[in-house]
């Protein structure tokens, strides 16, 4: 139990936080999988369209690792295969039949499951379709079976507008989050980290070490804990996954079905002030209707599956995603402000001391957009990026280094530590738009393609 | 205004975006664009927000704080032309705009010419026009004198901005202040017109210039006027650098006021202050370097106080905060060793590129006869100096990110 204040970083302003309430969404007609979710993934279909399936059922598997599979969250019939670049599939798109068949693995209790090896554990998960929900650093992508991880980290803190409040989504779910946490404890020989945000109402135990995180975005980042508890030296692999993730994998051990909801927050600016909040929803269900009532209707909005910072952008028409918990609405802003450049910056919001309203209005919350505020110009060095960045990295040099390539000195100024949603606020300060988000995203990929 | 704007958007937009008869003037027609409203551009990916502070403000803003140097340079000009023409009937006004005869035009042709030579580099790199040109246009004629010829003008801000900026690759890339360099070769190329006495004050021409902006009583056959430096400089051994300087007529407070000869814009310490104020209050340049120039000014300084008298020159026994208000040191400091590009990037190289800064116009000063202005030198060679500063800091941050590591984990 260690607490940890976050000194560095910065919270975004902004309008539309869900409020804790949670409120069961009726189950709709259309479920989808997006096997694109699955970053460098290459997926075998096992079923066409047409085909009826029963929940659990298994839609797709990993060409390079076949025990890894993925299964279906619902019972009925493929009503489409969308396919993308180079025909590999995007959407998998299945309408729920009338009776629901579900597919049943071994149930397990929350001892029996501390009497599994690592290797029972780790089929079980790769089995059931639950696998890819851990998350390995570096390079944050789905864990591989085959190392053994140096510690777990479970991530159940929030601190970046808005992501779900899992306190309010840990009420009743207790038990399966108990045996979720000793499942993970089965894949590490180090130990499971528990890190929450202070002041958050979830109560310890005694399957993981706990951690509280104060201070602003991005205190709830994986990669900030991390740093702090158990730092990545090259060679060292960690796993990581969002707390509500564990109670999944729990409800999977207990019921021996795959687990059927998980709750989303819905927040934003683009969202009606009636619909901020979190909602109970079936995995892969479409959410058509619930953006239907919910997104203001005044401008066009862009969804984003995940929060301001970071994210996917979507259409409304999508379904609950494999990853995720929040769904984040704001306008797609194109408006152009005459002399932007010279006035007093009172109706702009901007965490320099270059607007007046950084000055006069502190405690405003802003109905922000998407505007980029600016146009693209040539990378100065001013010491921006770093302001917020809690990591003790140099993020400018490692900036450089990523555009030079040089691989040895991304790795020595502590790239791996890294995803690239840790440099979202350096993106967002930068007055010359830089995208350091998809200069460190090719840093990363260049890195894992040579080896350490 | 709309119906401009969206005859604009319809009619003249697609002529120079991709495919456009006018295709390779875009970064033209986008500097007027952006000029006039802010982009309509979007995220294109995460994060979906961006701070609405851009490159067109930061470097405005720049200006604006270089705005009470000008001014005042502009007055001082013209009141010291009036005074030593003997000028009749002489007023703040005809001070003021005396001055801007001197000054605008050399303000004018900076921004032309070097606003020709963005523009062009520009066009043939394909790239958008970076706001940087206009903070090193307005930089330049400040750090000159104003009686310098235009034409010199034209071809220092031409070097600055060729050989200190775009061979480099621009705005981002170089390696020296653009503005210091084109001063630098000015400096070594035309010595006549930029130092020496008598540069620094405008002599009324023959026959008399009489008109609205004052009557000249007695034509003076070239008005010289030494700088505090120079006077400081040529103190004889064993006297006093103080007295010297009174009997030129410097005190610390003309000093501070700017009253006196010099460049157009560095001679008041408080217009100086007023910008730097600015920049500070909005966070655009850095202080850490402002304070450790500043600290480096008044370490050395004291040190060479505390060394015996016979060792340097008289200069060396002159209090240290001379050095502060003397010449172009402050100005330097505040708006030139701050520019973001040439200047060391981590928080600790800062702390030791400003105070070297600071020691280095000390020493250039007291102890090389040569040149009497030793910011310029200082911190060009800073500049220089700036990315193997950062290299020693990047190297221990290093080293102690490998043991913080290395001990957690063995905890």
């Amino acid at each position: 139990m260690a607490e940890f204040k976050i000194k560095k970083g910065f919270d975004i302003k902004v309008l539309g936080k869900p409020n804790p309430e949670i409120e069961e969404y009726a189950k709709p007609q259309l479920f989808a999988v997006y096997p694109n979710e699955f970053e460098g993934l290459k997926p075998r279909l096992k079923v066409a369209a047409g085909d009826r399936v029963k929940r659990g059922d298994i839609l797709f598997e990993n060409k390079k690792n076949e025990k890894m599979l993925f299964r279906s969250p619902c019972s009925g019939t493929i009503k489409a295969i969308n396919l993308g670049a180079r025909r590999a599939p995007i959407e998998i798109l299945i309408e729920a039949g009338a009776q629901e068949e579900s597919v049943t693995f071994e149930t397990y209790t929350k001892d029996s499951v501390a009497a599994l090896s690592r290797e029972q554990m780790v089929d079980h998960l790769l089995n059931t379709g639950l696998w890819p929900l851990i998350k390995q650093r570096p390079f944050a992508k789905i864990a591989n079976p085959e190392t053994t991880p140096k510690a777990v980290f479970v991530n159940a803190a929030s601190s970046a507008p808005f992501q779900a409040d899992f306190s309010a989504i840990l009420k009743g779910d207790e038990a399966a989050f108990e045996t979720g946490l000793a499942a993970l404890a089965r894949l590490t020989d180090g130990k499971v980290h528990l890190c929450k945000s202070a002041g958050s109402d979830i109560p310890d135990f005694a399957g993981a070490v706990s951690h509280t995180f104060s201070g602003p975005y991005p205190s709830g980042n994986t990669s900030v804990h991390i740093n702090r508890v158990s730092p990545i030296q090259p060679n060292d692999t960690v796993y990581t996954l969002p707390a509500q993730d564990v109670i999944l994998v729990g409800k999977l051990l207990l019921t021996g079905e795959l687990p059927r909801t998980k709750v989303i927050a819905l927040g934003g600016p683009g969202i009606k002030e009636a619909n901020r909040k979190h909602y109970r929803v079936a995995l892969g269900a479409s959410l058509t209707k619930l953006f239907s009532e919910a997104l203001e209707t005044d401008t066009k909005q862009r969804v984003i599956s995940g929060h301001i910072l970071w994210g996917d952008i979507v259409t409304a028409e999508t379904c609950v995603r494999y990853y995720g918990s929040e769904f984040f609405a704001l306008e797609e802003d194109r408006s152009r402000h005459l002399m932007g450049w010279t006035m007093p910056g009172l109706l702009q919001y901007s965490s320099h001391r270059v607007n007046l309203s950084t000055l006069l209005c502190k405690s405003k919350k802003w109905k922000l957009g998407t505007s980029l505020n600016g146009s693209h110009r040539a990378m100065v060095v001013t010491g921006w990026m770093d302001r917020h960045q809690p990591l003790n990295i140099l993020t400018d040099f490692l900036v450089r280094s990523a555009l030079a390539h040089d691989t040895d000195e991304m790795i020595q100024l502590g790239i791996l530590e890294t995803t690239p949603e840790d440099f979202a606020l350096a993106s967002f300060v930068d007055p010359h738009k830089t995208d350091v988000c998809k200069i460190i995203k090719q840093g990363l990929d260049e890195i894992e393609e040579e080896g350490i | 205004m709309k119906f401009l704007f969206d005859f604009m958007d319809k009619n003249i937009a697609p002529l120079f975006e991709k495919g456009g008869k006018l295709e390779r003037l875009y970064p033209l027609f986008e500097a007027g664009d952006t000029f006039t409203r802010t982009p309509a551009e979007v995220t294109p990916s995460s994060p979906h927000v961006r701070d609405s502070i851009d490159q067109k403000r930061l470097m405005v803003f720049v200006v604006y704080a270089l705005l009470p140097c000008l001014f005042f340079g502009m007055w001082n000009a013209g009141h010291l032309f009036n005074i030593n023409n003997n000028v009749e009937n002489a007023t703040s006004l005809t001070d003021m705009l005396r001055g801007a005869t001197m000054v605008l035009p050399i303000v004018m042709v900076s921004y032309m010419v070097g606003g020709v030579w963005d523009l062009l580099f520009a066009l043939v790199r394909r790239h958008e026009i970076n706001e940087g040109f206009l903070v090193t246009g307005m930089l330049f004629p400040l750090v000159l004198p104003p009686t310098l010829p235009l034409w010199q003008v034209a071809i220092g801000i031409s070097f600055g901005i060729i050989i200190g900026k775009e061979i480099f690759g621009g705005v981002g890339y170089n390696i020296l202040n653009p503005a210091l360099t084109g001063r630098a070769f000015l400096f070594f190329a035309y010595p006549a017109q930029i130092s020496g006495d008598k540069v620094w004050i405008g002599s009324a021409k023959t026959p008399l210039d009489n008109n609205f902006l004052g009557t000249v009583a007695e034509n003076v056959d070239g008005v010289t006027a030494a700088t505090p430096l120079a006077v400081a400089a040529a103190a004889e051994q064993g006297s006093s650098a103080i007295a010297a300087l009174g009997e030129a007529g410097f005190t610390l407070w003309n000093m501070t006021v700017g009253t006196i000869s010099g460049c157009i814009g560095s001679t008041s310490v408080i217009a100086i202050l007023i910008g730097m104020v600015f920049l500070l209050i909005t966070g655009i340049a850095s202080w850490r370097v402002m304070l450790s120039g500043i600290i480096g000014v008044v370490a050395i300084g004291a040190l060479f106080n505390a060394l015996p008298a016979e060792t340097f020159s008289a200069f060396s026994q002159l209090p240290f905060y001379y050095h502060l208000v003397m010449g172009g040191f402050l100005f330097g400091i505040v708006f030139m060793a701050t520019d973001p590009v040439s200047c060391a990037a981590t928080n600790t190289g800062k702390w030791i590129y400003g105070f070297l800064i600071g020691g280095l116009t000390v020493v250039i000063r007291v102890a090389n006869p040569a040149y009497p202005e030793g910011a310029m030198l200082a911190i060009l060679f800073m500049n220089v100096m700036a990315p193997l500063v950062d290299h020693f800091v990047v190297q221990s941050h290093i080293k102690k990110r490998t043991a913080y590591a290395r001990a957690l984990n063995h905890a």
